[in-house]
């Protein structure tokens, strides 16, 4: 079918309503920028947003198949998003801070990479985010915590859960602090307080959680940004010369090639389909793929290694069913990249006291998969009640071997759909072992019962287009702009050099924020 | 100037209420109903993907994993979904990172353990006694079934295992069951 092209061309089109999408789209449009945002998903509103595991499935990656694979595949399906929100749609809204020596690992300890920005350089975006969307926690508390701003709100409401998991911290002269959460522990412009029914996983709907749909999202519909779903985008297109971008190319709900054309465009299309795009752009002039002249487009990308530990408190009911889905307390004793010692080599940040549904990958029945029949029934009875669980979060380093590629399988149009390879490096497993061994040992000092670890499993997506100074080792520079496109930015996780062990979309609102008023001002 | 997206793509809201409506239609004696799994089990709606046989062995290795999943209508909930695109699928399996079709993983997983069950006992898996089902089914996750032929054991298993957990612990009936508060802001438009 024959291309048709939007009249006009807009000032920017945006791929992808995730975190950095609408961010972006909020920031250009306030400042008087037409701005277009194409999102292969559906058009989430709040009231979608069912209290039900089962349901909340809708919200994950509904399009082409992604393949992952490799040694210590990436669990795509669970971590990405679909439609308006994204991934961050169903995130649970832990956001800590990166630390300074995240910035500077090459420098401090000759592997991994170095940022082109410091701690420093971003502090100021994290406190005017924190302020914009309202964060719970104590920072004094969070003796780990670099320097910023107090947060807007004090902490969230514990339960008996995080209360007995800290006793095996104390007893192990380990201290612990409320999770520093993008969530309301009291009502914060115009949005409600949290009621810790726990089902942040299925996506909040009463706008307690800062997810997209009551943040960014609504301020860049209100400054005349527009939205259009079911657009899948397949590649972004040449302009007049290959330092240029026109614009992108996608497919609509009925199947039609469209393009948009732009002066600027953002790709915010997820970790994943961020290279998948530039990769699929492979055009005269762009021989191996959009923004690659490094060869880069797809490398280094990261994932965090989870060491889940579980243990019963027969004595006390846990309340496990209560809360949020992300923490509610932390501990990031071993955050130095050697603290964890015998040959590990990474940050660990403990998250402790998620709430469980009895269903789902992170629900109590699969705190024990190895368990069926009577046996399930006999443990369903006991941890519905008296299971507590707390997840340790090991940093991946950056290796060139990780990558997104892509795949064979076809994807929408004429693309090809990502495919993941990835594999921890040595020094990476022995992270995830250490807090393995490190979890077991402090649910003993808490007195839990019959205590136990589960497999290793991985979380969040960074990496694969990422920013540096040297345009030969690096896709964009710090603000996401492409070295090979100077009007073609990336946004979001993609861009991290370094992995650090914490959930990153704090940082990737930070980095979002710095880059699109750099936009502006340039 | 300005482009007009309203109408380009069908709402949110059009989409999910037609998933919700057909997902529990079922064909019964000829006639659709809005039936739970459960219920559909229990009135044999027919089948729109799995085949008898295959939703029989489904519906008996579910029992074995999860006890209550049969009369929670396991098969009829997997099948039902998997007559949907996967973007509308409220299966598990869309997020375990199964390459789709995923009609096809369940298919040749159930295959596989009626092929396993009859090179243990000489019967396909829901006619074998508990007896012998146990120890097939605890070589699954390890991926300890010798000859095993279909997709990766441990992971059907998982997806299986899953399914029926979904239908006899994550629902609002189950929590009462349990009692649990389930504590919905937005209650699911159908239980089952």
């Amino acid at each position: 079918m024959k291309a048709q092209t939007h009249p006009g061309r807009t000032d920017a089109v945006i791929v992808g309503a995730g975190a950095a999408g609408n961010l972006f789209a909020a920031v250009l449009a306030e400042a008087g920028k037409s701005v277009l945002v194409l999102d292969s998903g559906p058009a989430w509103k709040t009231d979608d947003l069912y209290s039900s595991l089962i349901w909340s499935r809708r919200l994950r990656w509904g399009g082409a198949a992604v393949e992952s694979t490799g040694t210590h595949a990436f669990g795509a399906g669970f971590n990405t998003g679909w439609g308006i929100g994204g991934a961050a749609l169903h995130h649970y809204g832990t956001w800590p801070r990166l630390m300074p020596a995240d910035f500077t690992m090459k420098s401090d300890h000759g592997r991994g990479l170095d940022w082109p920005i410091g701690y420093d350089d971003l502090r100021p975006f994290y406190d005017r985010i924190q302020e914009d969307v309202g964060m719970s926690g104590d920072a004094e508390a969070e003796v780990w915590r670099p320097a910023g701003a107090p947060y807007p709100l004090p902490p969230l409401q514990q339960f008996a859960q995080a209360r007995l998991l800290s006793r095996g911290f104390e007893a192990m002269g380990m201290k612990t602090a409320p999770s520093p959460m993008a969530i309301l522990s009291q009502d914060y412009k115009g949005r409600q307080a949290c009621v810790y029914d726990g089902w942040c996983d299925a996506g909040c709907p009463t706008g307690a959680l800062a997810n997209p749909l009551v943040t960014y999202h609504p301020r860049a519909v209100k400054a005349g940004a527009r939205f259009l779903t079911g657009a899948h985008v397949t590649r972004i297109l040449r302009g007049r010369n290959a330092r240029e971008t026109a614009g992108v190319e996608y497919f609509n709900s009925n199947g039609e090639t469209r393009t948009a054309l732009a002066r600027t465009v953002i790709l915010a299309a997820s970790t994943l389909f961020n290279p998948a795009i530039l990769l699929n752009s492979a055009i005269d002039g762009w021989a191996d793929g959009a923004g690659n002249s490094s060869g880069l487009v797809g490398r280094y990308f990261m994932t965090h290694s989870i060491a889940a530990a579980y243990g019963f408190f027969d004595n006390e009911v846990t309340e496990n069913y209560m809360g949020v889905s992300g923490a509610q307390a932390t501990n990031m004793d071993h955050y130095g990249k050697t603290s964890l010692g015998g040959g590990a080599f990474g940050s660990l940040q403990w998250q402790l006291a998620p709430a469980m549904k009895p269903n789902d990958l992170l629900g109590v029945a699969m705190a024990r998969a190895d368990l069926f029949g009577s046996e399930l029934t006999a443990f369903m009875d006991r941890a519905v009640r008296h299971l507590a669980v707390m997840f340790g979060f090991g940093e991946g380093l950056p290796v060139l071997e990780n990558r997104i590629t892509l795949s064979k399988r076809k994807g929408t149009g004429s693309a090809r759909s990502p495919k993941v390879v990835h594999a921890f490096p040595m020094e990476s497993v022995r992270v995830w072992a250490k807090a393995s061994e490190l979890g077991l040992k402090v649910l003993k000092a808490g007195s839990a019962s019959d205590p136990w670890t589960g497999p290793m499993a991985t979380a969040h997506m960074m990496g694969g287009t990422i920013m540096g100074a040297d345009p030969r080792a690096s896709v964009t520079d710090s603000f996401g702009r492409c070295h090979d496109i100077p009007n073609l930015f990336i946004a979001g996780p993609g861009l991290f050099p370094t992995a650090g062990a914490m959930n990153p979309n704090f940082t990737n609102h930070a980095l979002a924020l710095r880059s699109a008023e750099h936009l502006l001002a340039s | 100037m300005d482009l007009s997206l309203e109408g380009l793509v069908p709402s949110r809201r059009t989409l999910l209420k037609s998933a919700a409506l057909s997902l529990f239609a079922f064909q019964v004696a000829g006639c659709r109903e809005m039936l739970t799994p459960g219920e559909a089990q229990r009135r044999g709606a027919a089948l729109q993907v799995l085949t008898s046989e295959e939703a029989s062995s489904l519906e008996a290795f579910g029992e074995v994993l999860v006890p209550g999943a049969r009369e929670a209508g396991v098969a009829h909930y997997v099948d039902a979904n998997l007559s949907r695109s996967i973007g509308d699928s409220l299966l598990t399996v869309r997020y375990l990172d199964v390459l789709p079709p995923h009609d096809v993983f369940y298919k040749d997983g159930l295959r596989a353990l009626d092929a396993a069950a009859s090179e243990l006992a000489g019967r396909p898996f829901a006619a074998l006694t508990a007896a012998e089902a146990r120890p097939l089914v605890a070589a699954l996750l390890p991926a300890k079934v010798a000859g095993w032929t279909g997709p990766p054991s441990p992971l059907f298993y998982l997806a299986v295992r899953s399914d029926a957990a979904d239908l006899v612990y994550g629902t609002r009936a189950a929590f009462e069951r349990m009692n649990i508060p389930y504590m919905a802001h937005i209650e699911p438009p159908t239980d089952w």
